[in-house]
């Protein structure tokens, strides 16, 4: 799970035509006209710092989380968000996506291949048993045991052990930068041995009870219902102690979480559909603030062969309405975007990442004609080629971008289809699916706030693209992943960006930014895409004091 | 004897229809072990592999379904693939909203639909009855969601009278939180039970009895509680049972839009993820929830109509 998640998006469902209906209905008659929408909107990493206490706060999200174990497969991103708060992780995300010391209160690379992490001490977890390194040597082997969700962070790993009473070492086969960023995610959690050997099956299910060292601890699971999770009592970090006493987790469709939002029987919601982000952005109720992410939506080029010429792919690359899509498909809420990673990746070399994402060639917002010339010129040169097949899912994001397909496609004198698809089956890892059409879209978010992290999967051996496979884009993601120090690292990412965008495996289309709205009540929350990791409820507050 | 006949042919049904929806959902496209997995980074060969044999999904399909019967013969409806619990525990979690939303409903329905049917036959050809028949008319021509959503858009958002979504606390919360998506889902079948109300007691009227209990001088209201409904029941409690046993199958819409986590919105969900034991779970109830209904239905025939009980016993 870690090193990506994939996110399915369900609007395409029979709920959509009831969705837009509310939309329509629910207008206080003020027209959901683009700039005033878009001048409602904050961005930054994080929203103003809450000043009093919260006692109660309702919390939306698309769907139920499956497991409340990150280590099972079935832990979705709703268990994420709901985790992030109860679980603290060796190391932090902060806001601003860059990293700080969490329940380990300091690591070091004795050598490329040793990292040694110091455990904090003094901290106790819910049950009130005090954390050991005992406790954090057995969380790691449990995260890297063989099926476990974050047992590909740990490839590298060859073993753990303690090393001293509060220090906990691992050591790698080949030196790993990208395994410290995950450590701040799901492959970073620290469990009471204790405290998940005791529930035996129950744990992680609705029966069970929560493990972790967090600012809130699961208070309740109600099974098809809610979760709620309350403040921790002696919360290590003090500073972080939780501004909201209770916080109740529902879910719901998109238009159940705008109307609680609207009629304030919610506090808040990580929007997910940027669409509904226009509806609430407006009307004094809710604020909506955006920060940065990884997630983009592209166009993934399967294996059936229509574009297995690197010229087509680039031609289509130079004539898609990023900027069009964006527009129609996410109210203008999402950016015209050149990478498959977005900007929420840069945690650390932020210039340097922004100034070689702004020189990418050949991805233009919007085409211009001498675009359309030059891609026009690659498909002659191609010569005979086979009509292309989009599919979609009859979801709005999906109609958008499949049309965006085709539009070009004609322009550069390409044949291009659409084939629709069910949401159920629309799936880009089931070779099935990707045998009967050449373009599949698809939403894509990393959990490491670090380009690596992404261009990882243009190796030989992903699961995720197809058409790249080139034994000198594998030995610099080997590379990559094993250049400790940042600058190297960031000149090596670019590197695989510029390589990755040469070979287009998959056409980057639009940045979907992390979007929150809150009731204007309250504030404090990170906007940025760090929720899924880092205790973000605990800054939730008022406004005043 | 007959109970026996009945009770064979239900468990056959039963039978028949199970492996019937385990054939469809093995049939199905879509590979559940894309979900099975999560990340698609994991999705290896070796991975698929293990995971095909953990949950039996690389056996012949007789020999699943055999695994799937017998456990259930045992009472064990297996776990789901998707959330990891036993399959039971998550029904018997979202069956009180499903069961309550439709007993709600059910209420609504057959005592405003009978009601103004009563009306609608009584004052035949009035402006009464006109009224009744084109306000049911166009309530049987708006589909329940769109219902829905201008009652959540006027009622809850506008309004604020009732809450936007979930089930309610207690039985007072649930009634009140469950009001809208109730009338969302009864308001076709007012317009059905009406018309079918109307109808019949309009047959009845005329008939030769009811004509003579008139001539007696036997007063009017006796004539219609007596003679005139009593008898127009049976196609009512026909038409109730039916519309019932297929509301407790129909929820889906109405649950989703009033973001209330019952059978119906369990069931897409499961559909949706490929999640086999819950879909199968899911049809079972609603085969036996529709056996269940018409069952009663037939306990209730002999009640209204004599005639009933002497035929079967002859």
């Amino acid at each position: 799970m870690s090193a990506s998640s994939l996110k399915r998006f369900t609007t395409g469902t029979a709920l959509a035509a009831a969705g837009l209906l509310v939309a329509a209905g629910c207008g206080d008659g003020s027209s959901p006209a683009q700039s005033p929408v878009l001048d409602q909107i904050k961005l930054g990493n994080s929203t103003p710092a809450a000043a009093g206490q919260l006692d109660k706060a309702i919390w939306f999200m698309p769907k139920e989380p499956r497991s409340l174990d990150l280590d099972n497969d079935a832990a979705n991103s709703q268990s994420d968000l709901i985790l992030a708060n109860v679980c603290d992780r060796l190391l932090q995300l902060q806001p601003d996506l860059t990293l700080k010391p969490g329940l380990a209160e300091k690591y070091a690379w004795k050598d490329a291949t040793t990292l040694v992490f110091t455990i904090r001490q003094g901290v106790t977890f819910h049950d009130g048993t005090p954390l050991t390194a005992d406790d954090v040597l057995w969380s790691l082997d449990r995260h890297r045991a063989d099926g476990a969700a974050e047992s590909d962070e740990y490839v590298n790993v060859t073993g753990v052990s303690k090393t001293g009473p509060n220090e906990v070492t691992v050591k790698f086969k080949q030196s790993d930068a990208v395994f410290v960023e995950a450590i701040a995610g799901d492959a970073g959690v620290v469990l009471s041995r204790k405290g998940v050997e005791s529930q035996g099956k129950k744990y992680g299910t609705p029966a069970g009870t929560d493990a972790c060292t967090g600012p809130f601890q699961l208070k309740e699971w109600q099974s098809g219902k809610s979760i709620t999770l309350t403040k921790a009592p002696n919360y290590w970090n003090k500073p972080k102690a939780a501004k909201t006493d209770e916080i109740t987790f529902k879910w719901g469709s998109d238009d159940v979480i705008v109307n609680s939002l609207k009629t304030g029987e919610a506090t808040g919601s990580y929007l997910e559909n940027l669409s509904s982000a226009t509806q609430l952005a407006t009307g004094g109720a809710t604020t909506v603030s955006q920060g940065p992410d990884t997630r983009v939506w592209s166009m993934m080029i399967t294996d059936r062969g229509g574009l297995k010429d690197v010229r087509l792919r680039k031609a289509l690359a130079m004539s898609i309405d990023r900027a069009g899509v964006a527009k129609a498909a996410f109210s203008g809420l999402g950016q015209p975007w050149k990478e498959p990673v977005g900007s929420g990746a840069w945690g650390y070399e932020k210039d340097k990442f922004k100034a070689a994402y702004d020189a990418l060639p050949g991805l233009p917002a919007k085409p211009e004609q001498s675009d359309l010339d030059a891609a026009k010129k690659l498909v002659q040169e191609v010569g005979e080629t086979q009509p292309l097949i989009i599919a979609s899912d009859g979801s709005p994001v999906r109609n958008v971008i499949a049309n965006a397909f085709v539009d070009a496609a004609q322009k550069i004198g390409l044949k291009a289809t659409i084939t629709q698809i069910p949401t159920a089956q629309y799936d880009p890892y089931d070779e099935a699916v990707r045998k009967s059409v050449d373009v599949l879209s698809d939403d894509y978010f990393v959990s490491k706030n670090d380009p690596v992290g992404f261009y990882k999967n243009g190796a030989s051996t992903s699961t995720v693209q197809w058409l790249l496979n080139d034994p000198a884009y594998d030995a610099l993601v080997s590379k990559g992943r094993g250049a400790l120090d940042d600058a190297a690292r960031a000149g090596i990412a670019i590197e695989l960006a510029k390589k990755w965008s040469e070979a287009m495996p998959w056409i980057p289309v639009v940045d979907s930014p992390s979007t929150v709205a809150l009731s204007s009540k309250v504030t404090g929350v990170p906007a940025s895409g760090c929720y899924r990791y880092a205790p973000w409820a605990a800054d939730l507050g008022t406004k005043g004091a | 004897m007959v109970a026996l006949r009945r009770l064979g042919a239900m468990v056959l049904t039963l039978v028949i229809s199970s492996f019937v929806i385990f054939a469809g959902m093995y049939a199905a496209p879509g590979d559940p072990v894309a979900f099975l997995i999560g990340n698609p980074e994991n999705m290896t060969p070796e991975r698929i592999a293990a995971v095909r044999a953990e949950y039996h999904l690389d056996l012949p399909f007789l020999h699943q379904y055999w695994i799937w019967a017998t456990d259930l013969l045992h009472g064990d409806f297996g776990s789901s693939f998707v959330y990891q619990q036993p399959v039971t525990d998550l029904l018997g979690s979202r069956l009180p909203v499903t069961l309550s939303l439709v007993a709600y409903s059910g209420v609504l329905f057959i005592v405003i639909g009978v009601l103004l049917g009563v009306v609608s036959a009584l004052r035949k050809g009035t402006a009464v009855d006109a009224f009744i028949t084109g306000i049911t008319t166009f309530a049987t021509s708006i589909p329940n969601f769109v219902v829905a959503v201008v009652l959540i858009s006027v009622f809850a958002v506008k309004l604020r009278w009732f809450s936007v979504s979930g089930p309610g606390e207690g039985f007072l919360g649930r009634i009140h939180h469950l009001t809208l998506p109730a009338v969302a889902l009864a308001l076709g079948a007012i317009a059905v039970v009406s018309r079918v109300t109307r109808q019949t007691m309009v047959e009845q009227q005329s008939l030769d009895h009811v004509e003579a209990a008139r001539s007696y001088g036997l007063q009017s209201r006796k004539t219609v509680l007596r003679h005139v409904l009593r008898n127009s029941l049976g196609p009512i409690v026909t038409m109730c049972g039916l519309i019932l046993a297929g509301m407790l199958a129909g929820t889906v819409v109405v649950e989703g839009v009033f973001g209330l986590n019952g059978i119906g919105s369990l069931l897409v969900e499961a559909i949706n993820t490929h999640d086999f034991p819950v879909v199968q779970a899911i049809l079972l109830y609603m085969v036996v929830a529709y056996m269940a209904v018409t069952v009663l239905v037939d306990l209730i025939y002999p009640l209204l109509d004599a005639r009933v009980l002497a035929r079967s016993v002859s």
